[in-house]
């Protein structure tokens, strides 16, 4: 089984180099990214604020929704696929869940229903690509605008507003960077994000359907050869990212505290640009998780940074636009020299 | 090789970072007579015109204070994409972590701001909200914005003047859960109801959507249904007013139905100077950034302030739209 894709057939020298090749690269263009940021920070006039706690709490907390969702994605992307309605997704399940607040259910069932929405979607899509057999980027764009109006549907065209108190308060400490507990550093939403990316990462690197993942992604072909169920293994791929987003959903939901069903619109590029920035490719076979959590930090650091040095958005999002390119390039170049 | 000049430009990055600290009390822009105030304006958009007016009134206010020994410097910041509630509250919560000295914001929603204001209180930094309510009053320092339900009246009175009294009207609402739209909505029809009782509403349980496009195909659904028999009609802003005039001179009704809409617009001000559009109730975005950076300033200094200020609403007719006055929020000034 294990000789499958050409990633595991090497060597442990070679693929250890790879490893490092892939992860290193996204995470140095971070600590740069950061530096540069840093530098800039300080020379000004009333600067100094950029490198301390709060502000990298602020950073993981903002980065949070889109890299937990991203995690999903970075699964799908290795498997060659794409899910462009996982913005859409996202408000919807955000939107289920505070529907129910509101309505009065205990918030753990409500929290379950908005994350089992984002299950059932992701489950939707990865059974129509696999039953119709339409290419994922065709069918999550129908999906995306289903999504979309099923949320409405939900929210009958307008917010889902829950009383402040039908909010647990867990829930709105799950990303709220003024801490309860000073001890805890980063609010339990990001300590939870980090424990699923190490989970997904294992998932990803030891176990078998991890490998079926890397193999459906580098060729289709030869992993229905090798006896993999692929419509099968695929409907499982969407699912799981479908449960990330509606984690996503959750996080969206605890910042904001209202389900909003237009919130997901054009969320799906952030999450996309996470996992590409982070090394994934979208032809399939590549990707890691670490590189993926850098992406999303990046995005946010340059965010996070031009608004410190005072920088307009047009500017910050050409400069996000760029890091995309030179990202996509550098990787392009790793591929041709590796 | 590749790899080495990238390490060696992060260890000068690294080197610059520990020279540029001292530096940071000792420049020129921290001294002078008392400390320079950041004060951060998030608008609900960047792109709008409104939102330009508003921040060449806070510029202006900034100028005066500096004028009076008072330096303040205006931090202008929106979400990157409009109606992008998360992506506000990112902002906020950026100027909090820089440790601004006030913050100034219109919040695009009543209650998702919330936190982000009380987390702003918190860390003493102290919020003063524009154009649009937050839901939590105690958090905030003043609250400067159009008194929309007078606007909603000014039309209503517009519209039943021309009329006489009598005649059918149609009211064409905005969005659902748009707290601004929906007092000016109210506004109409209430003072409607009280001061002209021989006017009918034909309509006003339609929405128009947020985009002119939306706005012009609901208008002309409703012209097909009450086109013979329409005298007056009200939409409640910008986007929606836009819709409407293309309906009203698509179906050739334009000029004849009595229309009053609510802000100007590049399209907005030759069809009132066309009598097109027989009223424009304006609002005064300058005076709103204006209002807003001098109350603020002013509860820093320990000053008492006003919890509302209203920065008035006025109706703009054919008749009186060349007035210097009415001209200036016709077409108010903006931030380039």
């Amino acid at each position: 089984m294990s000789g499958l894709s050409s990633e595991s057939a090497r060597p442990w020298s070679t693929r250890g180099r790879q490893w490092l090749r892939t992860v290193l690269g996204p995470f140095l263009a971070l600590v740069l990214v950061v530096a540069v940021f840093t530098v800039a920070d300080n020379m000004q006039a009333d600067g100094g604020k950029f490198a301390t706690l709060r502000n990298a709490q602020n950073i993981l907390v903002q980065s949070a929704t889109v890299a937990i969702a991203a995690l999903g994605m970075t699964m799908i992307i290795i498997s060659a696929g794409i899910d462009l309605s996982a913005g859409t997704t996202m408000a919807l399940s955000a939107t289920v869940l505070a529907w129910f607040l509101r309505e009065g259910y205990p918030p753990p069932l409500a929290v379950a229903i908005g994350v089992g929405t984002g299950c059932l979607a992701g489950f939707i899509n990865g059974s129509l690509i696999s039953l119709l057999r339409v290419v994922p980027f065709i069918i999550t764009l129908g999906t995306m605008t289903i999504y979309l109006g099923l949320a409405k549907m939900i929210g009958r065209s307008t917010m889902v507003r829950p009383d402040r108190a039908q909010i647990p308060d867990w829930m709105g400490e799950l990303l709220l960077p003024r801490l309860k507990y000073e001890w805890m550093i980063f609010p339990p939403g990001v300590w939870l994000l980090l424990i699923l990316a190490l989970l997904v990462s294992a998932v990803l690197r030891y176990t078998v359907f991890g490998k079926h993942v890397f193999a459906i992604g580098s060729s289709e072909a030869t992993a229905r050869l090798c006896g993999i169920n692929v419509p099968l293994t695929r409907i499982a791929i969407y699912t799981i990212a479908g449960f990330f987003v509606g984690m996503a959903g959750l996080y969206q939901f605890a910042r904001l505290t209202i389900g909003d069903p237009t919130s997901g619109t054009g969320k799906e590029l952030p999450i996309i640009a996470a996992v590409v920035i982070g090394g994934g490719s979208l032809s399939g076979g590549r990707g890691s998780i670490l590189g993926t959590l850098t992406g999303a930090l990046i995005m946010q650091v340059i965010s996070s940074g031009c608004t410190a040095l005072k920088q307009p958005n047009p500017i910050q999002e050409i400069i996000i636009g760029a890091i995309i390119v030179a990202a996509v390039t550098v990787d392009q170049f790793r591929r041709g020299s590796g | 090789m590749q790899r080495w000049a990238f390490g060696l430009l992060l260890l000068a990055a690294l080197a610059g970072c520990h020279r540029g600290e001292p530096s940071a009390d000792s420049s020129p822009g921290a001294n002078g007579n008392g400390k320079r105030l950041r004060i951060a304006v998030i608008p609900k958009g960047t792109t709008h015109v409104f939102w330009k007016s508003v921040h060449a009134g806070a510029l202006q206010a900034a100028k005066e204070l500096k004028a009076s020994g008072v330096h303040v410097e205006i931090q202008w910041k929106g979400p990157l994409l409009e109606n992008d509630r998360e992506g506000q509250i990112n902002v906020m919560q950026d100027f909090i972590a820089q440790g601004v000295d006030g913050i100034i914001l219109a919040p695009l929603d009543s209650t998702a701001l919330v936190t982000s204001v009380l987390d702003a209180k918190t860390a003493g930094i102290p919020t003063v909200i524009f154009d649009s309510g937050l839901a939590d009053e105690d958090a905030i320092v003043s609250y400067v914005a159009t008194d929309n339900y007078n606007g909603g009246a000014l039309a209503a009175r517009e519209i039943g003047k021309r009329l006489a009294g009598k005649g059918n009207v149609i009211l064409l609402r905005y969005n659902v859960g748009s707290e601004s739209t929906e007092q000016r909505e109210r506004g109409f029809l209430e003072t409607l109801h009280k001061e002209f009782p021989g006017l009918n509403i034909l309509s006003d349980d339609q929405y128009s959507g947020t985009t002119p496009l939306e706005a012009q195909n609901k208008a002309l659904e409703l012209c097909n249904q009450f086109g013979d028999r329409v005298n007056g009609f009200f939409a409640v802003c910008e986007p929606n007013t836009v819709g409407v005039l293309g309906a009203l001179e698509q179906e050739g009704l334009a000029g004849k139905v009595i229309f009053v809409g609510f802000d100007p617009g590049p399209q907005l001000v030759p069809a009132l100077e066309a009598g097109k559009i027989h009223g424009l109730v304006l609002q005064d975005p300058l005076a709103m950034g204006y209002e807003s950076v001098k109350t603020l300033v002013a509860h820093m200094q320990g000053k008492e302030v006003e919890k509302r200020i209203a920065t008035g609403e006025t109706m703009a007719t054919p008749e009186n739209m060349k007035q210097p006055e009415i001209q200036k929020l016709l077409v108010p000034e903006q931030a380039d």
